[in-house]
């Protein structure tokens, strides 16, 4: 009787055990992270001329600071017109990422805040309830200067409204991008 | 007649008091949970953990005295009182056989360290909340929060790690890496919470430096009883409901087997403040446990297995992306992302943990009173974080980690002076993490110990010591860019304790108490390297670190009445070498995401002494009134600096009415006030977001009564939690900087026995 007490308990032990197991041995990339770690800014003049600005970050959050933050070179009174791409980069594998943060289109919004630099942002698309949303946007730039953009993605679900300042939600995106107008 | 003798009594001005201690005849070991009965009046004590009884404003007169308890042979007394009496009883062994059928009383294994067990009047106005809500009754114990929703206990200021959980007499095994992390155990599962403060926990770990918390179910039931309980509440504040119900029966026709199966079910809203709601700060929990027990003339058998799934929603304004919304976030005196409204939803921010035990508890007798113990338990605890949800719909940290361990103990017989206790552990443990996001690496942990215990009684002395040794080997996976390294640790040392209790009196102690215990780093301290979820800090771990050791002192005088005071005052001081603590450190991590604070695991070298102060009188049978303290001061040994995030002093004040009338049987109104003192003893050289909270102080009011219907029983109980609707914000919660604390709350209970 009690053996085989000990002996049910033990092979539901066993099941429980083998049931779960998954190897300690093999652990997963530390590296892969499920963020966006590289933002391409593509200005295209009214001429259809178009120049890239790339910010990169391979491994993530944490270990190595960005690897690359290009500074923004834009000429003085000029119009452009700003495509945000985003990009997560996982195993050496680059892929965009944009639309996946469209579709969240509702809770998300960019913010372009200029110091130091005469330039006037626009956000020209907006999402399913009206409101803006970032990906694309007008600049016109004024005289020369140098200065820098506080570039931000705010995520906000279920806070975000019509008009809100860049601080409703927090920051899935925060960067201080270098800007010259010449 | 009762009544009658009730007011016979007012009248002659009765004023005696017949008080004692109920002792095992064998040994002189008290005896815990014998019910001392005077029979003329009705009236009964349910004795404490030191055996001790009192029974105050007697007449004077001849009373019977019926004593039982259930390892013992009952026994009857003619008693004739005649000013204050103190009586001792002595309980004969029940014959041998019938002692072998009973499961044993448990021998306390702690017997010259401080400890409290909370009162059934507290476990019972406790129902419904969490485990640190419960626990945080006790002296000298704390909590530190995350929100509304998390709670983890803290004794005399230290926690996660170094506060062992014992449930059901299993170690509470899980993910413990961070202040947001709640320990998974259903309090409906208890009837007993004890609390062990200081090192002195040798039999359940070498690493318990702060101390131990043993939350014990009752017994099985025994010789063919069947009972059921059910028990229901309501929260006000966050439109919170509990159900938990119990079944347990000993089948009339095998007496030998017995069983119990038990459910709790809880879910709650939004918490508000006094004056706003607090979004995505609902939780729901499901929890269930069966045991199942056979006891036989040579052994006895116990099965145990328990299920513990919890949703917390984490307060949505208390997610910062970053440093720069973490200092938007704190200069607001109204949390800037919310919605102010009540909900039942729970979105992200969130987690979701599941906890589960498995567990297989032997006993067989051997002569001369002597046992072995065997103990096999298996548990698995999945964690899951849902931060933000940005590329996929992953929870962000995916921890599961499973512990398997097997205990053999020794305890000799109970009928001598030397009783011993020798056993050994073996515990094997594993994790694996799936998250979005790396946090700490898969390991796998190996451990065996050792330890031997005695205690030794001579008249009037209680001495004990004891010594453990343990070993254990950690093992790491890491993979960075598909290359798979592992990496070795191994850590191996003596604790010991050594302790004596001297009762100056059957009912006034003094207890003397010191321990050795030491504590190797954890995973998370060695090698975390990744966000903590939600608090906008980057925590970086030490490989190198090494094990923290600490020396513990404690000495208690406790007197419980000879009159109708009782006091409790202890002392303690905890030295720790090589103290392990998460301090800031620049520079700022950089990301994409913005700048984060860096925190690591630094060793320095640490003080934390203090005093836990409680007295109680009852002034007469209808009024009783109390008071307690707790202080605590901890030093950093090497900067001569306070240690950050320390709970402040604290006082409190309680005033109980009973109302002993024939409509209100057993029915008291209590009223607690308790002063929360700003923490000011802060270190200067660590800036912190904002300076402490103000002081604070709360009001809670507790009714509770028994209501007959029919024949059965009812208790109901009726709890205003911050009863003037204060506005306040506590130092130990992590949301300080967020949001206030909850509002009034009104809470309501009922406990059908069947």
């Amino acid at each position: 009787m009690k053996q085989l007490k000990v002996g049910i308990i033990y092979a539901v032990f066993m099941m429980l055990m083998v049931g779960c197991s998954k190897d300690v041995s093999k652990p997963n990339d530390e590296n892969e992270h499920e963020a966006i770690n590289k933002i391409e800014l593509v200005f295209a003049e009214t001429s259809g001329a178009t120049t890239s600005f790339v910010i990169e970050d391979p491994d993530g959050d944490g270990g190595n600071p960005p690897s690359r933050i290009d500074t923004i070179k834009l000429n003085s009174n000029k119009q452009y017109n700003l495509t945000v791409k985003v990009y997560n980069i996982a195993s050496g594998v680059i892929k965009e990422v944009s639309s996946t943060i469209l579709a969240q289109a509702t809770s998300h919004e960019f913010y372009f805040i200029p110091s130091g630099v005469s330039v006037t942002v626009q956000k020209t698309d907006k999402d399913k309830s009206g409101y803006p949303i970032g990906f694309l946007s007008s600049w016109q730039t004024a005289g020369a200067g140098t200065g820098s953009i506080l570039f931000k993605l705010m995520h906000k679900t279920a806070l975000k409204g019509p008009n809100d300042g860049p601080n409703v939600g927090h920051s899935d995106i925060q960067l201080n991008l270098p800007i010259i107008i010449k | 007649m009762t009544c009658l003798t009730i007011f016979q009594a007012k009248a002659q001005k009765c004023n005696l008091v017949l008080s004692g201690v109920v002792m095992d005849a064998s040994n002189n070991a008290p005896l815990e949970k014998a019910v001392v009965e005077i029979k003329e009046l009705g009236l009964k004590f349910i004795t404490d953990i030191e055996g001790h009884y009192h029974f105050y404003n007697l007449c004077k007169g001849s009373y019977t005295i019926v004593v039982n308890h259930m390892s013992c042979d009952s026994i009857k007394y003619k008693l004739t009182v005649q000013q204050n009496v103190i009586q001792n009883f002595k309980l004969p062994h029940a014959i041998n056989e019938l002692e072998n059928v009973i499961v044993n009383a448990k021998r306390d294994l702690n017997v010259n360290t401080i400890k409290e067990v909370l009162s059934s009047k507290v476990v019972d106005a406790t129902r419904g909340q969490s485990l640190g809500e419960v626990l945080s009754r006790a002296n000298g114990v704390t909590v530190l929060q995350t929100g509304s929703t998390i709670f983890k206990p803290v004794i005399h200021g230290l926690h996660s790690q170094r506060v062992l959980l014992i449930n059901n007499g299993v170690r509470l095994e899980s993910q413990q890496w961070g202040s947001d992390h709640a320990p998974e155990i259903d309090p409906f599962i208890a009837e007993k919470f004890t609390i062990i403060k200081g090192a002195g926990a040798l039999r359940y770990g070498n690493d318990a430096i702060a101390g131990a918390v043993l939350i014990e179910p009752k017994a099985l039931p025994k010789q063919a009883q069947t009972n059921a309980e059910f028990n229901t509440g309501y929260f006000s504040n966050n439109r919170q409901y509990v159900i938990s119900g119990m079944l347990e029966s000993s089948p009339i026709k095998y007496p030998e087997l017995s069983y119990r199966i038990q459910a709790t079910y809880k879910k709650g809203g939004n918490a508000r403040t006094p004056n706003y709601w607090l979004y995505n700060t609902g939780l729901q929990e499901i929890n269930y446990s069966a045991s199942a027990g056979l006891r036989k003339e040579k052994y006895n058998t116990e099965i145990f297995v328990s299920s513990f799934n919890t949703d917390l929603g984490i307060f949505i304004g208390s997610h910062v992306g970053n440093l720069s919304d973490l200092q938007n976030a704190i200069q607001l005196s109204k949390p800037l992302q919310n919605i102010d409204a009540f909900s039942y939803t729970i979105g992200r921010p969130k987690q979701n943990v599941q906890h589960y035990t498995v567990k297989s508890k032997s006993q067989i007798y051997l002569p001369n009173n002597s046992k072995l113990n065997l103990l096999v338990t298996y548990q698995k605890n999945l964690r899951k974080e849902y931060d933000r949800a940005l590329l996929s719909n992953r929870p962000e940290l995916d921890l599961d980690i499973s512990t398997t361990s097997a205990d053999i103990n020794y305890e000799s017989g109970s009928n001598k002076k030397i009783t011993s206790n020798i056993g050994t552990v073996i515990m094997l443990q594993e994790n694996i993490w799936a998250g979005s996001r790396f946090f700490i690496p898969n390991f796998r942990t190996q451990n065996v110990a050792l330890y031997s215990i005695h205690n030794y009684n001579v008249n009037n002395w209680m001495f004990d010591a004891g010594a453990r040794f343990d070993y254990r080997h950690l093992t790491t996976y890491r993979n960075k860019s598909d290359s798979v390294s592992a990496a070795d640790r191994t850590f191996g040392n003596m604790s010991g304790t050594l302790g004596a209790t001297y009762k100056i009196t059957p009912h006034f102690k003094w207890l003397i108490n010191g321990a050795y215990a030491w504590r190797a780093p954890q995973v998370n301290e060695l090698y975390v390297n990744g966000l903590h979820h939600g608090t906008a800090s980057f925590e970086i771990g030490d490989p190198k670190l090494k094990s923290e050791k600490a020396i513990n002192l404690s000495t208690q005088l406790k007197y419980q009445t000879d009159s109708s005071w009782q006091f409790d005052l202890g002392f303690y001081n905890n030295i720790i070498t090589d103290f392990i603590n998460l301090t800031p450190s620049v520079p700022a991590t950089l990301t994409l995401r913005g700048a984060y604070p860096t925190f690591r695991f630094v060793q320095s070298n640490a003080v934390l002494r203090g005093i836990d102060f409680s007295v109680h009188k009852t002034l007469n049978r209808s009024w009783m009134a109390g008071a307690k303290t707790a202080l605590l001061w901890a030093k950093n040994r090497d900067t001569k600096e306070w240690i950050i995030q320390m709970p402040s002093n604290r006082i409190e004040g309680d005033i109980t009415y009973s109302f002993a009338n024939k409509l209100l049987p057993g029915a008291a109104i209590e009223l607690r006030y308790m002063h929360i003192m700003q923490q000011t003893r802060i270190p200067a050289s660590i800036a912190d977001y904002i300076p402490p909270p103000n002081a604070y102080s709360l009001l809670n009011l507790d009714f509770s009564s028994e209501v007959a219907v029919g024949k059965k029983q009812i208790s109901v109980g009726l709890t205003v939690v911050n009863l003037l609707n204060q506005t306040y914000r506590d130092y130990m919660n992590r949301f300080r900087y967020f949001n206030d604390e909850p509002g009034r709350s009104i809470n309501l209970r009922i406990k059908l026995k069947l």
